[in-house]
Protein backbone atom coordinates (compact mmCIF):
# COMPACT_ATOMS: atom_id res chain seq x y z
CA UNK A 1 0.00 0.00 0.00
CA UNK A 2 2.62 2.69 1.02
CA UNK A 3 5.20 1.53 -1.79
CA UNK A 4 4.45 4.27 -4.42
CA UNK A 5 5.58 6.13 -0.89
CA UNK A 6 9.00 4.66 -0.59
CA UNK A 7 9.27 4.49 -4.59
CA UNK A 8 9.33 8.60 -4.35
CA UNK A 9 11.31 8.45 -1.51
CA UNK A 10 13.78 6.32 -3.04
CA UNK A 11 14.68 8.72 -6.13
CA UNK A 12 14.44 12.08 -4.92
CA UNK A 13 17.82 13.92 -5.10
CA UNK A 14 18.96 13.90 -1.41
CA UNK A 15 18.67 10.20 -1.69
CA UNK A 16 20.52 9.90 -4.72
CA UNK A 17 23.24 12.72 -3.33
CA UNK A 18 23.70 10.59 -0.16
CA UNK A 19 24.04 7.22 -2.30
CA UNK A 20 27.05 9.12 -4.31
CA UNK A 21 28.77 9.89 -1.22
CA UNK A 22 31.61 7.62 0.52
CA UNK A 23 31.30 10.29 3.93
CA UNK A 24 27.47 12.47 3.91
CA UNK A 25 25.68 8.39 4.97
CA UNK A 26 28.05 7.74 7.56
CA UNK A 27 28.15 10.90 9.13
CA UNK A 28 24.25 11.25 9.13
CA UNK A 29 24.20 7.95 10.66
CA UNK A 30 26.94 8.88 13.57
CA UNK A 31 25.16 12.42 14.10
CA UNK A 32 21.61 10.62 14.06
CA UNK A 33 23.84 8.28 17.09
CA UNK A 34 25.02 11.23 18.84
CA UNK A 35 21.52 12.84 18.77
CA UNK A 36 19.84 9.63 19.86
CA UNK A 37 22.36 9.20 22.83
CA UNK A 38 21.00 13.13 23.93
CA UNK A 39 17.91 12.27 23.71
CA UNK A 40 17.82 8.79 25.54
CA UNK A 41 20.01 10.75 28.24
CA UNK A 42 16.88 13.25 28.57
CA UNK A 43 14.47 10.60 28.63
CA UNK A 44 16.03 8.25 31.03
CA UNK A 45 16.97 10.98 33.74
CA UNK A 46 13.02 11.55 33.67
CA UNK A 47 12.09 7.92 33.68
CA UNK A 48 14.69 7.63 36.81
CA UNK A 49 13.31 10.14 38.85
CA UNK A 50 9.89 8.59 38.41
CA UNK A 51 11.05 5.46 39.40
CA UNK A 52 12.42 6.86 42.62
CA UNK A 53 15.95 6.51 41.79
CA UNK A 54 17.36 9.84 40.07
CA UNK A 55 17.80 13.37 41.68
CA UNK A 56 14.92 12.22 44.49
CA UNK A 57 15.49 16.09 45.56
CA UNK A 58 13.70 17.84 42.88
CA UNK A 59 10.22 17.02 42.21
CA UNK A 60 9.15 14.76 39.40
CA UNK A 61 7.90 17.94 37.42
CA UNK A 62 11.11 20.06 37.75
CA UNK A 63 12.89 17.44 36.09
CA UNK A 64 10.89 16.52 33.32
CA UNK A 65 10.36 20.12 32.26
CA UNK A 66 14.06 20.97 32.15
CA UNK A 67 14.47 17.74 30.39
CA UNK A 68 12.06 18.53 28.30
CA UNK A 69 13.78 21.49 25.98
CA UNK A 70 16.38 18.73 25.77
CA UNK A 71 14.10 16.16 24.09
CA UNK A 72 13.03 18.61 22.17
CA UNK A 73 16.26 19.88 20.73
CA UNK A 74 17.33 16.44 20.47
CA UNK A 75 14.11 15.11 19.08
CA UNK A 76 14.74 17.22 16.07
CA UNK A 77 18.15 16.54 15.48
CA UNK A 78 17.07 13.12 15.75
CA UNK A 79 14.62 13.49 12.96
CA UNK A 80 16.66 15.56 11.05
CA UNK A 81 19.28 12.99 10.69
CA UNK A 82 16.99 10.27 10.59
CA UNK A 83 15.14 11.07 7.54
CA UNK A 84 17.75 11.15 5.07
CA UNK A 85 19.15 7.90 6.04
CA UNK A 86 15.33 6.41 5.51
CA UNK A 87 14.99 7.81 1.96
CA UNK A 88 18.45 6.76 1.03
CA UNK A 89 17.34 3.03 1.77
CA UNK A 90 13.51 3.21 1.68
CA UNK A 91 13.03 0.44 -0.69
CA UNK A 92 15.36 -1.84 2.03
CA UNK A 93 13.10 -0.54 4.91
CA UNK A 94 9.71 -1.24 2.82
CA UNK A 95 10.68 -5.05 3.03
CA UNK A 96 11.99 -4.77 6.51
CA UNK A 97 9.76 -6.35 9.44
CA UNK A 98 12.30 -4.96 12.20
CA UNK A 99 11.84 -1.43 10.65
CA UNK A 100 8.04 -1.73 10.87
CA UNK A 101 8.14 -3.05 14.16
CA UNK A 102 10.81 0.18 15.08
CA UNK A 103 8.61 2.00 13.87
CA UNK A 104 5.24 1.04 15.62
CA UNK A 105 7.70 1.39 19.11
CA UNK A 106 8.62 4.35 18.50
CA UNK A 107 5.02 5.99 17.64
CA UNK A 108 3.69 4.07 21.23
CA UNK A 109 6.77 5.41 22.79
CA UNK A 110 5.88 9.08 21.42
CA UNK A 111 2.49 9.03 22.52
CA UNK A 112 3.02 7.15 25.85
CA UNK A 113 5.54 10.00 26.31
CA UNK A 114 3.60 13.50 25.31
CA UNK A 115 0.40 11.73 27.10
CA UNK A 116 0.64 8.93 30.23
CA UNK A 117 4.09 10.25 30.76
CA UNK A 118 3.68 14.33 30.93
CA UNK A 119 0.76 14.35 33.00
CA UNK A 120 1.62 11.80 35.61
CA UNK A 121 5.04 13.71 35.13
CA UNK A 122 3.42 16.98 35.94
CA UNK A 123 0.98 16.02 38.66
CA UNK A 124 1.63 17.04 42.51
CA UNK A 125 3.54 14.50 44.61
CA UNK A 126 1.69 12.60 46.90
CA UNK A 127 -1.56 12.73 44.57
CA UNK A 128 -1.05 9.78 43.04
CA UNK A 129 -0.58 6.46 44.42
CA UNK A 130 3.43 5.83 44.59
CA UNK A 131 3.04 2.87 42.46
CA UNK A 132 1.90 5.17 39.34
CA UNK A 133 4.78 7.22 38.75
CA UNK A 134 7.10 4.33 39.19
CA UNK A 135 4.98 2.01 36.82
CA UNK A 136 5.24 4.49 34.14
CA UNK A 137 9.20 5.50 34.56
CA UNK A 138 9.36 1.73 33.79
CA UNK A 139 7.31 1.58 30.24
CA UNK A 140 8.86 4.52 29.28
CA UNK A 141 12.05 3.13 29.85
CA UNK A 142 11.13 -0.26 28.22
CA UNK A 143 9.59 1.42 25.33
CA UNK A 144 12.66 3.87 24.51
CA UNK A 145 15.37 1.17 24.82
CA UNK A 146 13.29 -1.09 22.69
CA UNK A 147 13.58 1.84 19.85
CA UNK A 148 17.07 1.75 20.56
CA UNK A 149 17.37 -1.67 20.13
CA UNK A 150 15.61 -2.59 17.35
CA UNK A 151 17.26 0.42 15.54
CA UNK A 152 20.05 -1.20 15.95
CA UNK A 153 19.20 -4.71 14.78
CA UNK A 154 18.26 -3.16 11.43
CA UNK A 155 21.64 -3.43 10.59
CA UNK A 156 21.98 -6.90 10.91
CA UNK A 157 18.49 -8.49 10.48
CA UNK A 158 16.68 -5.58 8.97
CA UNK B 1 60.41 -4.68 18.60
CA UNK B 2 57.88 -7.50 18.77
CA UNK B 3 54.61 -6.88 17.14
CA UNK B 4 51.15 -7.40 18.66
CA UNK B 5 49.96 -8.97 15.69
CA UNK B 6 50.41 -12.55 16.58
CA UNK B 7 49.20 -12.25 19.84
CA UNK B 8 45.83 -10.71 17.73
CA UNK B 9 46.05 -13.53 15.70
CA UNK B 10 45.73 -16.28 18.74
CA UNK B 11 43.01 -14.39 19.82
CA UNK B 12 40.99 -14.30 17.08
CA UNK B 13 41.61 -18.05 16.26
CA UNK B 14 40.48 -18.90 19.59
CA UNK B 15 37.27 -21.78 19.59
CA UNK B 16 35.12 -18.99 21.21
CA UNK B 17 35.76 -15.85 19.26
CA UNK B 18 35.55 -17.71 16.80
CA UNK B 19 32.20 -19.12 17.18
CA UNK B 20 30.76 -15.61 18.18
CA UNK B 21 32.30 -14.15 14.85
CA UNK B 22 30.19 -16.51 12.96
CA UNK B 23 27.31 -16.81 15.04
CA UNK B 24 24.01 -15.49 12.89
CA UNK B 25 23.54 -13.98 16.68
CA UNK B 26 26.61 -13.54 19.00
CA UNK B 27 28.21 -10.57 17.45
CA UNK B 28 25.06 -8.42 16.81
CA UNK B 29 23.80 -9.52 20.06
CA UNK B 30 27.28 -7.97 21.98
CA UNK B 31 27.09 -5.13 19.79
CA UNK B 32 23.56 -4.15 20.20
CA UNK B 33 24.23 -4.49 23.93
CA UNK B 34 27.33 -2.35 23.88
CA UNK B 35 25.32 0.65 21.81
CA UNK B 36 22.25 0.25 24.22
CA UNK B 37 24.58 0.58 27.05
CA UNK B 38 26.92 3.07 25.80
CA UNK B 39 23.92 5.23 24.46
CA UNK B 40 22.38 5.42 28.31
CA UNK B 41 25.42 5.88 29.91
CA UNK B 42 27.14 8.63 27.62
CA UNK B 43 23.41 9.68 27.40
CA UNK B 44 23.55 10.27 31.61
CA UNK B 45 26.76 11.75 31.24
CA UNK B 46 25.67 14.37 29.12
CA UNK B 47 22.82 15.40 30.93
CA UNK B 48 25.61 15.67 33.73
CA UNK B 49 27.69 17.83 31.79
CA UNK B 50 24.56 20.00 30.79
CA UNK B 51 24.26 20.78 34.45
CA UNK B 52 27.96 21.45 34.69
CA UNK B 53 27.91 23.98 32.22
CA UNK B 54 24.68 25.71 33.10
CA UNK B 55 22.20 24.61 30.40
CA UNK B 56 20.19 22.18 32.17
CA UNK B 57 18.75 21.51 35.49
CA UNK B 58 19.92 24.36 36.63
CA UNK B 59 17.76 24.82 39.99
CA UNK B 60 18.93 21.31 41.28
CA UNK B 61 22.08 21.39 43.20
CA UNK B 62 25.30 20.15 41.17
CA UNK B 63 26.47 17.44 43.53
CA UNK B 64 22.96 16.21 44.17
CA UNK B 65 22.56 15.43 40.58
CA UNK B 66 26.34 14.30 40.43
CA UNK B 67 25.68 11.80 43.29
CA UNK B 68 22.10 10.47 42.00
CA UNK B 69 23.06 9.62 38.73
CA UNK B 70 26.54 8.54 39.36
CA UNK B 71 26.20 4.69 40.07
CA UNK B 72 23.95 4.38 36.53
CA UNK B 73 26.75 5.77 35.01
CA UNK B 74 28.10 3.11 36.43
CA UNK B 75 25.99 0.49 35.80
CA UNK B 76 25.92 0.82 32.65
CA UNK B 77 29.65 2.01 31.93
CA UNK B 78 30.55 -1.45 32.80
CA UNK B 79 28.33 -3.93 30.66
CA UNK B 80 29.63 -1.11 27.75
CA UNK B 81 33.05 -1.89 28.51
CA UNK B 82 32.67 -5.41 29.16
CA UNK B 83 31.18 -5.88 25.74
CA UNK B 84 33.08 -3.59 23.68
CA UNK B 85 36.19 -5.91 25.06
CA UNK B 86 34.29 -8.87 23.84
CA UNK B 87 33.82 -7.18 21.06
CA UNK B 88 37.43 -6.42 20.43
CA UNK B 89 38.28 -9.87 20.87
CA UNK B 90 35.53 -11.12 18.42
CA UNK B 91 37.71 -9.65 15.65
CA UNK B 92 40.95 -7.99 17.20
CA UNK B 93 42.93 -7.55 13.88
CA UNK B 94 40.03 -5.50 12.06
CA UNK B 95 40.23 -3.21 14.83
CA UNK B 96 43.32 -3.07 15.34
CA UNK B 97 44.08 -1.72 11.87
CA UNK B 98 41.26 0.68 12.22
CA UNK B 99 42.53 4.40 12.21
CA UNK B 100 38.07 5.42 13.46
CA UNK B 101 38.79 2.60 15.96
CA UNK B 102 42.04 3.91 17.33
CA UNK B 103 40.68 7.60 17.18
CA UNK B 104 37.67 6.50 19.38
CA UNK B 105 40.37 4.87 22.57
CA UNK B 106 41.85 8.30 22.39
CA UNK B 107 39.09 10.27 22.82
CA UNK B 108 38.01 7.77 25.51
CA UNK B 109 40.90 7.80 27.21
CA UNK B 110 40.81 11.67 27.36
CA UNK B 111 37.34 11.45 28.63
CA UNK B 112 37.98 9.17 31.32
CA UNK B 113 41.12 11.46 32.26
CA UNK B 114 38.70 14.65 32.30
CA UNK B 115 36.31 12.92 34.31
CA UNK B 116 39.28 11.86 36.41
CA UNK B 117 41.10 15.20 37.11
CA UNK B 118 37.68 16.64 37.85
CA UNK B 119 36.53 14.60 40.32
CA UNK B 120 39.93 14.22 42.11
CA UNK B 121 40.36 18.25 41.70
CA UNK B 122 36.98 19.73 42.91
CA UNK B 123 34.82 16.55 44.81
CA UNK B 124 35.95 17.29 48.09
CA UNK B 125 34.25 20.36 47.88
CA UNK B 126 31.33 19.04 45.93
CA UNK B 127 29.16 20.87 48.67
CA UNK B 128 30.68 23.84 47.88
CA UNK B 129 29.93 23.41 44.10
CA UNK B 130 26.81 25.43 43.85
CA UNK B 131 28.06 28.58 45.60
CA UNK B 132 31.88 28.90 45.11
CA UNK B 133 32.31 30.58 41.55
CA UNK B 134 35.76 29.42 41.33
CA UNK B 135 34.75 25.43 41.76
CA UNK B 136 31.34 26.43 39.00
CA UNK B 137 34.35 27.84 36.61
CA UNK B 138 36.57 24.93 36.74
CA UNK B 139 33.03 22.34 36.79
CA UNK B 140 31.97 24.89 33.40
CA UNK B 141 35.19 23.96 31.75
CA UNK B 142 35.16 20.29 32.41
CA UNK B 143 31.39 19.58 31.41
CA UNK B 144 32.62 21.21 28.07
CA UNK B 145 35.51 19.12 28.10
CA UNK B 146 33.68 16.06 28.84
CA UNK B 147 30.32 17.21 26.30
CA UNK B 148 33.35 17.87 23.50
CA UNK B 149 35.20 14.49 24.00
CA UNK B 150 31.80 11.95 24.56
CA UNK B 151 30.08 13.50 21.42
CA UNK B 152 33.53 12.40 19.78
CA UNK B 153 33.47 8.87 21.25
CA UNK B 154 30.09 8.62 20.03
CA UNK B 155 30.51 9.67 16.65
CA UNK B 156 34.41 7.68 15.97
CA UNK B 157 32.13 4.96 17.23
CA UNK B 158 29.93 5.10 14.75
CA UNK B 159 32.28 5.63 12.06
CA UNK B 160 34.35 2.45 12.78
CA UNK B 161 32.60 0.31 10.39
CA UNK B 162 34.01 2.52 7.47
CA UNK B 163 37.46 2.27 7.76
CA UNK B 164 38.13 5.44 5.80
CA UNK B 165 42.40 5.49 6.48
CA UNK B 166 43.48 2.60 5.46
Amino acid sequence: MLLPFFQWCDGLAISQAYRDSTYLFPLTQALHLLAVTVFVGAIVIGDLRLLGWGPVGQSRASITRSAGSILLWAGLAVVLTGIPQFTTNALTYHRSWLFVFKMYLLAAALLFTVTVRQRVAGAAEGRLPSWVPKAVGAVSLALWIGVTISGRLITYYG
Amino acid sequence: MPSIVPAFAWLEGLAWTTALRESPFGYPLIETSHVACIVVFAGLVIMMDLRLVGLAFTHAPLAQIQRRLFPWQMATFVPSTATGILLFCVDPLRYYRNVLFLAKLVFLALAGLNALAFHLKTYRRVEGWDEDPQVTAIARLAGVASLLLWSLTIVSSRLIPNNWFK
